[in-house]
């Protein structure tokens, strides 16, 4: 069997795109974007392993594993070791460039070259498919790792961001820091990240993404090829165990001091409706909390003007929803000299739309300005690959977007602030300046 | 840089550059007006931008300016300030969704640029000046944006390093000033400012997009129509030093967790010196990768930094290295690092580390082309620094360079200024049991 007989092709009328998608062995999905003309190839490998699995079990094991903040994370950077040496020089003498990150919900591995591709390709699939764990890089490791959790310390809106988080969530850990702590991660073994990576490093839990000026069936086979000598048994079904999570929020304020010239304000909210909201519904919802957020706090209206002319705000002000499968919140917020005015304020808004819902020409307008934000954004190949997969870890489609765009109504948004925007379940983030800094 | 654009002046100087691609879903514009980083105009120069962009005389307010670009099919006007070398440059953006993938019938490009052309050259006026609401109002948020400078403590850390460095020199000076230059300005003052600036000084227009040459001259021609003298004044050059006497050194403490170090170096050799290829593979060996000396040695080996890594100021002829450290790891960081650079100079540079620099170079310089702003802004380096060099160019000076070539640079680069942002004595937070 090859693999032309197995692909299918996404086509998006908006954007004048084809996706060329291949199922290969052992079930793991491959993407292929063709970009004519670009220079540059970039290819992703990712796995739906983050931060927030920490317990799981794979079947028919009845026993969940628990594991220490921080491991997704620190795999991650482990991965750029073997027996051989440093991954990275291995993509530097085919001239490209490597990296590596981790969300609450993925790990993705990726390189950008403009040569070498198939080389490069290669070693992408082949590194991440070869662990090598030691006492003594793990524990090198834990070094490198305490300065980048140090650096996020001393950075304010990192800190505002998590502790709202932790203000909003009482059990699931999405409220816990993707890096761990210096404590967590120094219980962190090489047992322990082996464990780990068995689990979640089968392809059956991952996805590869390329695009540029590529041949698609080429990339599709070289995948199919390179998986097949890995020779991989079939794995039974992750189980992912998540706390419950209560309606109610931990703490309604939390603040902090650091070095600051202003307080940092975030008021959030938490959203209780997302956990039972799968595929195409998921992400109805999110564009259209993206596009009533804008109506409320966008600089095209007239809250964010008054409370920029008020010097209550800077350009940078604004708000922002996040959905996943089983947590979202919505956050908004800046800096600002005065942090109770800015909560008054945000929470007025919330309570007359609640009252007034919002105006078709509005809707219209800011339901243009999400369409050519969108097709904007399709310049950059990282853009398309990183958020293509992601939507995919979810199950939604980003290539979705224009039709349920041009779907949802502007009879639909009161409802959704109505129900999504709780002042039951909100809480509010602080940073302040120190009294003696 | 891409292979292909072309180069025209309009009736009244201010130079257009066209790039026609197709790969793009985008139209892009530039406008960028050229001026001298100088302590006297460095306040008006950052205010200028974000005046404008508050109201012209078609669109009032923020608010109205905003709404003709969401019905744009959400278009983004953009503005910055950017020091370059000595160079300060007065920056605006707009970009939109090609026509192609909207149906809107081709009219995106003269919408576009309409608005941009009605913020530039159209402003709101009061009586021959500025509206003072704005100005107030501008004035204030820049000030708090000096003051935030603070809030990235690398960020901090690299320009106060810059501005001890450079302290005798134009280009030590902060690309939005100091608080104490606003205090001065008022609307009029900004406004006639403004006038001079428009009548006097270079302005490049940069178009990328699927678009056809001869409409986006008319365009321009038609929009961009304001009176100014046909030819720009020249604008001094950087001034490159080489010379230095003696080491400074300097600390400050905070209450931070990590300490910030950042070393500034002068390499004496600017962005038309025929060493300037062997400085950007010294600087890409030393510490531009993860493959370079710095991150294997104090990062991979050591475990000593999260980030480490050296970047060039490729007009002024600078080099910075910067490194996020625990402070009782200050010296045991500083030794490797010094052996580092000792063994640049030495020539102690493996075959590998030199065809991965070139190679990896040579992938940065390729990628630009993949995206509108990196394509400007690279363009626009070359007018800034006298010389627009093509990818070929530098790809084969890349090429070209060996040990002696390092060396050579190497012997020019001299420490300079040493900078170490730390923990304040006694904090609570430092934690050096990793």
């Amino acid at each position: 069997m090859t693999m032309t007989d197995k692909y299918k092709l996404i086509e998006n009328r908006a954007l004048q795109e084809t996706l060329y998608y291949y199922r290969v062995d052992p079930g793991m999905d491959v993407y292929v974007l063709p970009k004519p003309g670009y220079q540059k190839k970039y290819a992703i490998f990712s796995t739906r392993f983050g931060s927030i699995d920490n317990r799981f079990r794979v079947e028919p094991e009845e026993d969940f594993t628990v594991v220490p903040d921080g491991v997704a994370h620190f795999l991650e950077h482990k991965l750029f070791e073997d027996d051989r040496g440093n991954v990275f020089d291995r993509f530097a003498s085919l001239g490209a460039s490597a990296n590596a990150f981790t969300s609450f919900t993925q790990t993705t591995y990726l390189f950008s070259c403009t040569a070498n591709f198939k080389e490069n390709l290669d070693q992408l699939l082949n590194f991440v498919q070869e662990p090598y764990f030691t006492e003594q890089t793990v524990q090198k490791e834990q070094g490198i790792i305490s300065q980048e959790i140090k650096m996020y310390e001393d950075h304010p809106h990192w800190r505002v961001f998590f502790n709202l988080l932790e203000a909003l969530y009482r059990e699931h850990p999405v409220r816990n820091d993707i890096a761990g702590t210096v404590e967590s991660i120094a219980q962190i073994t090489p047992e322990l990240l082996y464990r780990c990576y068995n689990t979640f490093y089968h392809p059956s839990n991952m996805a590869v993404f390329v695009v540029g000026d590529l041949i698609p069936e080429e990339v599709g086979r070289q995948v199919e090829e390179n998986l097949a000598n890995h020779h991989y048994q079939p794995m039974g079904s992750i189980v992912r165990l998540y706390p419950h999570e209560p309606a109610e929020i931990t703490r309604e304020r939390i603040a902090q001091e650091l070095v600051v010239s202003e307080p940092i304000f975030f008021l959030g909210f938490k959203d209780i409706v997302v956990d039972k909201l799968r595929g195409r519904d998921l992400m109805r919802r999110e564009i259209l909390m993206e596009l009533v957020l804008d109506i409320m706090f966008g600089s095209s209206e007239a809250l964010y003007n008054d409370l920029y002319r008020e010097d209550l705000i800077d350009e940078n002000f604004g708000a922002e929803y996040t959905a996943e499968i089983n947590y979202g919140f919505t956050m908004i917020g800046g800096e600002t000299k005065d942090p109770d005015q800015l909560y008054q304020r945000i929470m007025e808004i919330v309570a007359h739309v609640k009252k007034e819902g919002v105006s078709t020409e509005q809707f219209e307008r800011h339901r243009r300005k999400i369409l050519g934000g969108y097709i904007r954004r399709f310049n950059s190949l990282e853009f398309i690959a990183n958020n293509f997969l992601a939507y995919r870890f979810r199950g939604t489609d980003l290539f979705e977007l224009p039709s349920i765009l041009q779907e949802i109504r502007c009879e639909e948004a009161l409802a959704l602030v109505e129900e999504n925007l709780e002042p039951a379940r909100h809480a509010v983030s602080l940073i302040f300046p120190q009294a003696d800094q | 840089m891409p292979e292909d654009y072309a180069c025209h002046y309009l009736p009244n100087g201010i130079r257009l550059i066209f790039m026609p691609t197709k790969k793009f879903k985008t139209i892009s514009l530039g406008l960028f007006i050229h001026q001298e980083l100088n302590r006297d105009v460095v306040a008006l120069n950052a205010l200028l931008p974000s005046v404008l962009e508050q109201g012209c005389r078609l669109y009032p307010d923020y608010l109205t300016i905003q709404r003709v670009l969401e019905n744009l099919y959400g278009a983004e006007l953009g503005t910055d300030i950017i020091k370059s070398g000595e160079r300060h440059i007065i920056a605006f953006t707009l970009e939109t969704a090609h026509d192609q993938y909207l149906g809107a019938n081709g009219k995106l490009l003269q919408q576009g640029m309409a608005i941009l052309g009605a913020v530039v050259g159209d402003p709101l006026l009061i009586d021959d000046s500025f509206n003072d609401i704005y100005v107030a109002q501008e004035k204030n948020q820049l000030i708090k944006d000096i003051k935030a400078l603070l809030n990235d403590k690398g960020a901090y850390a690299l320009e106060r390093c810059l501005s001890l460095m450079c302290a005798e020199e134009r280009f030590g000076i902060y690309k939005l000033g100091r608080v104490e230059d606003y205090g001065a300005i008022n609307a009029a003052r900004l406004y006639s400012y403004y006038c001079d600036l428009f009548t006097h000084n270079p302005i490049d227009l940069y178009v990328i997009g699927d678009l056809i040459e001869e409409q986006v001259l008319e365009t321009a021609a038609e929009i961009f129509n304001f009176s100014r003298n046909g030819r720009s004044d020249t604008l001094p050059e950087t001034e490159i030093m080489g010379t230095v006497s003696e080491v400074k050194y300097a600390e400050d403490e905070m209450n931070v967790n990590q300490s910030k170090l950042v070393l500034g170096f002068r390499t004496a050799t600017g962005y038309k010196d025929e060493l300037y290829c062997p400085l950007l593979v010294y600087s890409g060996v030393l510490g531009g990768f993860p493959h370079s000396k710095l991150f294997m040695k104090v990062r991979e080996e050591a475990g000593l930094a999260y980030y480490i890594h050296s970047r060039l100021e490729r007009h002024k002829g600078l080099m910075v290295l910067a490194a996020g450290i625990n402070y009782s790891d200050y010296q045991k960081a500083r030794d490797i690092i010094d052996l580092q650079i000792e063994d640049m100079a030495s020539g102690k540079i493996s075959d590998a580390e030199l065809d991965n620099t070139k190679r990896g170079l040579i992938n940065q310089l390729r990628s630009q082309q993949d995206s509108p702003n990196q394509l400007i802004s690279s363009h626009l380096e070359g007018f800034i620094g006298g010389r627009v060099y093509t990818i070929d160019e530098l790809s084969e000076g890349i090429e070209a360079v060996g040990r002696e070539e390092i060396m050579a640079v190497a012997e020019r680069i001299k420490l300079d200024t040493v900078y170490l942002l730390r923990p304040r004595e006694g904090g609570s937070t430092e934690n050096d049991n990793d």
